[in-house]
């Protein structure tokens, strides 16, 4: 019953969310090409920002699941949290990479070069190869108590480096702009409210994408234990 | 390059990243299906 209903949920035919996704980021695509305004000092580049913060959000939002999701685990011992860290953290890495290649690419036509060792980068790509080394353990080790464990502590200590890197543009001298969004001015006060909005809508639309993806990839994991189980079912009855 | 240019490579390497990622998960979804599918057809007989 349990691998009916698992195999059911990933190959059923895209539901209300996927459209929801769909359309809020065919707005945020409006939005960004053919609403919002050019900014007057970077010119047309600049556009890059609303895909590099989403994705910088989403990845941020990753891992904090994976944080909370882990803490569950040590806690309660229940795979059903195990689950969603590794998922979690397949998306925020894939998210984390995306960041990694889209800053540099915003970076070369502003500041003259693809990449500085200031805090702000540094620290995030630090955060990049923690999360690569937390799915390479999971990929390491065999016994799946073990490896749930020593993946969930690499989960919450990771997550550390997130407030370094919100902090890090405010705590030294760094090339990256300082926080727009979240500022000591208030909420969005840096920015022209058109860019707020457009920025908000491409965060929506991000938010609801993770959401869609986790779906699917929770599904997958699922899936994978069902297989696992029918196969140790196998082994035990010959 | 122009300003364009690096406009078009990072939405490239945006969607590209997004799509390679599902294309991905599909055909990770599609190999477990036939397990699965497999293994039930085994135990099937099995009971038989």
């Amino acid at each position: 019953m349990a691998e009916e209903n698992s195999s059911k949920e990933i190959s059923s035919s895209p539901g209300g969310l996927f459209w929801l996704t769909a359309g809020t980021m065919l707005a945020a695509l409006i939005a960004i090409y053919l609403w919002v305004p050019t900014e007057k000092n970077e010119g047309i580049v600049q556009r890059i920002m609303y895909f590099h913060i989403p994705c910088a959000w989403l990845a941020f939002f990753a891992f904090f699941i994976v944080f909370v999701s882990s803490i569950l685990f040590l806690w309660k011992k229940e795979r059903e949290w195990d689950i969603y860290a590794h998922c979690s953290a397949e998306i925020g890495v894939v998210f984390c990479s995306l960041v990694l290649v889209t800053g540099p690419i915003w970076a070369r036509p502003i500041w003259g070069v693809w990449w500085v060792w200031d805090a702000r980068l540094t620290s995030t790509l630090v955060l990049w190869l923690i999360y690569i080394a937390y799915l390479m353990l999971r990929g390491q080790t065999e016994a799946e108590s073990t490896r749930a464990r020593y993946a969930a502590v690499v989960g919450i200590v990771g997550f550390l480096d997130i407030p370094l890197i919100h902090f890090s543009v405010l705590w030294w001298r760094t090339f990256h702009p300082k926080p727009k969004v979240i500022s000591a001015e208030g909420l969005g006060q840096g920015m022209d409210p058109s860019m707020l909005a457009t920025l908000c809508i491409s965060l929506a639309a991000f938010t609801l994408l993770y959401c869609l993806l986790m779906g699917r990839r929770v599904a997958l994991e699922r899936t994978k234990d069902e297989i696992d189980r029918l196969k140790r079912e196998k082994l035990y009855s010959s | 390059m122009g300003q364009l240019g690096f406009l078009f490579v990072a939405n490239l390497c945006v969607w590209g990243g997004i799509f390679f990622y599902i294309l991905t998960l599909k055909k990770r979804q599609a190999a477990m299906e036939k397990d699965l599918l497999l293994l039930k057809e085994e135990s099937g007989k099995d009971g038989d």
